[in-house]
């Protein structure tokens, strides 16, 4: 096995699909023998190596039980994610990883677990969301509430139609807008995030809830949270930053005295709530 | 005793001699009336006055832009390989060794980066004291005190006592030591700083200055020229860019110093930045420089060099927010 921390490891695209207008969903196969027992956290990142583009970090969307198969849910953002969306099934690309800290898994065990997605912010959430269906009987209710601008940016839409007739998990969606009605796809409602939050019933002292999305709806996700008494060491948030290195040496995603790329992104509130500008 | 001054008048010979373990680098005056370390051609180009250079040494270990992974399609990514040509480096002032004692923990110590533990072990360090100006505050710093180096020269008016540092160190005054003779050095004088407690009090209580009116000042004036950070011997920040070769397949991964004061620092992608303004990212060189970032947190990183202060072009000077908490303007 080669050193992944600093060499890019080579890559297969084996699958891709468009989940929205600007986001797709790329499948990966890490060659063999330069990633013997490839395993992650779920809210660990990767940085995706795009040969003569670049390397951007992204978090893993999948199970981490699949060994050497990742899953990456990329938009179409800069010059390195354009060539990215331009690959087809056989292209190579390399992984440096995993980095940092995820979700604590091992510590919302036996517990129950809310988790809200923001757009994009459903991606390092899904590999949290499959982790906990894979290990289900460990964990208490389940809940996934998940938030998009409108019914075409729901990202995953077939997945979550799916997941939605599950009767052991809890499933809502909503978006910002209705533009128009969708053809199929899962149910959803009309409002922000927060909104879905209203109403819900939560054992405070026995729940811990994981957040991702853009600053905006972490501002107003929190306020909402700490307003039904939810304790702040029990909300984990994933804070996006621009990691170069991924090894705490390029100083770009210093957040206080933290470093988004080892002690996060996974931080919970009562440790970064001081920062100014954090979210 | 020792055999451990060299006279002046030996010194031209002493630097060819040292000559013979490497390049020779110290400190001379460009075409374009800059300090900098260069090659020396001739003793005579050393500018042994000199206070400080532009460009911090830093340059020899973490240079301004280098090529970190190469990419061929067969060959997938590999890591490149740093020269390693021994160069003696001559005229490293006190702060300058303090700076590159701390990039060595940043660079050698959790997790060693394969080209600067190539360059780090192939430059002997060779220091020597200095007056300081107007600018210089390595008293205030505490890194007046000579350290990480293989061989110091304190300068007096008729030579230099030397000391070595390391076991390379001492091989070079052995090599060397029918140029010297035995001598009393002179006691070192004591630096006297009035706002050293200050810093560290500050440093250790992870005072960020939160309430105070400067970094409205400073933010108004900041051109984000990001020149303090380029002559930081302590700045490390850097870039990552991929350039594909003209072949079309293969490419070079790129290295290269980026800039805090930069407004594309604190950006990610879709174009939301953190560090929007120039107080935050003001704000966020402070905090780098003075409290530290993740497994370097609590360490003060300022030598106090005084290249920020001396460099400026507005003259914004981070030392005046410990200077209004001392009430020492």
């Amino acid at each position: 096995m080669t050193d992944m921390t600093t060499i890019p490891a080579m890559a297969t695209i084996t699958e891709v699909h468009p989940l929205s207008g600007d986001t797709s969903f790329f499948r990966l196969g890490l060659k063999e023998g330069e990633a013997q027992g490839f395993t992650f956290t779920p809210g660990q990142f990767v940085q995706l190596s795009v040969p003569a583009a670049g390397e951007f970090p992204i978090s893993l969307a999948g199970s981490p039980g699949h060994g050497r198969e990742l899953e990456l849910c990329v938009r179409k953002a800069g010059h390195v994610t354009a060539v990215l969306h331009n690959l087809r099934p056989g292209d190579p690309v390399a992984v440096r990883g995993p980095f940092g800290t995820g979700f604590p898994v091992e510590r919302m065990r036996g517990n129950d677990v809310i988790l809200l997605a923001g757009g994009l912010g459903i991606a390092p959430l899904r590999s949290l969301f499959h982790y906990f269906l894979e290990h289900r009987e460990e964990y208490g209710a389940i809940t996934l509430m998940y938030g998009a601008r409108e019914p075409s940016a729901i990202l995953f839409r077939d997945e979550l139609a799916e997941l939605a007739c599950r009767r052991d998990i809890r499933l809502m969606l909503t978006v910002d807008f209705l533009t128009e009605e969708p053809a199929g796809g899962p149910v959803c409602r009309v409002g922000l995030l927060p909104g879905l939050l209203m109403g819900i019933k939560l054992r405070l002292d026995q729940t811990y809830a994981a957040v991702c999305g853009p600053p905006a709806l972490y501002r107003c996700l929190i306020t909402e949270l700490l307003g039904l008494d939810f304790p702040e060491n029990r909300i984990f948030l994933s804070l996006e930053r621009r990691m170069k290195c991924g090894i705490g040496l390029c100083c770009h995603c210093a957040v206080g005295d933290f470093f988004c790329c080892t002690d996060g992104p996974v931080f919970s509130y009562d440790r970064i709530k001081e920062i100014p500008g954090v979210i | 005793m020792q055999k451990n001054f060299l006279s002046n008048e030996s010194f031209p010979l002493f630097l060819q001699g040292l000559a013979a373990s490497g390049d020779l680098h110290g400190p001379v005056l460009t075409d374009d009336g800059v300090m900098a370390f260069r090659p020396i051609c001739s003793p005579a180009d050393i500018q042994l006055d000199c206070i400080r250079t532009l460009i911090p040494p830093k340059k020899y270990f973490f240079p301004p832009k280098e090529a970190i992974l190469t990419y061929s399609p067969v060959k997938g990514y590999q890591l490149t390989k740093a020269a390693g040509k021994k160069v003696i480096l001559f005229g490293l002032h006190p702060c300058d060794l303090a700076g590159i004692a701390y990039l060595d923990r940043v660079f050698l110590e959790s997790q060693p980066d394969p080209l600067f533990v190539k360059r780090r072990k192939a430059v002997t360090l060779i220091g020597l004291s200095c007056e300081p100006d107007e600018y210089c505050f390595c008293g205030t710093m505490g890194t007046a005190e000579p350290q990480n180096f293989d061989i110091f020269m304190h300068r007096t008016e008729a030579g230099f006592y030397l000391s070595a540092g390391s076991s390379r160190g001492k091989k070079i005054i052995r090599r060397l030591s029918v140029l010297l003779e035995a001598r009393e050095p002179p006691s070192p004088v004591p630096c006297e700083c009035k706002i050293e407690e200050t810093i560290l009090q500050a440093a250790t209580r992870g005072e960020t200055f939160s309430e105070s009116r400067l970094w409205e000042d400073f933010a108004g004036r900041c051109l984000s020229c990001g020149a303090c950070s380029l002559c930081c011997p302590t700045c490390y920040c850097f870039d990552v860019q991929e350039r594909g070769r003209l072949d079309g397949e293969t490419a070079e991964r790129l290295r290269e110093w980026d800039n805090c004061l930069f407004k594309s620092h604190g950006e990610v992608a879709g174009g939301h930045n953190f560090r929007k303004t120039r107080e935050e990212r003001f704000r966020y060189r402070f905090q780098h420089k003075y409290l530290g970032f993740g497994p370097m947190r609590g360490i003060v990183s300022c030598v106090g060099c005084g290249r920020c202060r001396d460099v400026c072009p507005v003259k914004i000077d981070l030392m005046e927010l410990f200077r209004e908490k001392a009430n020492i303007l």
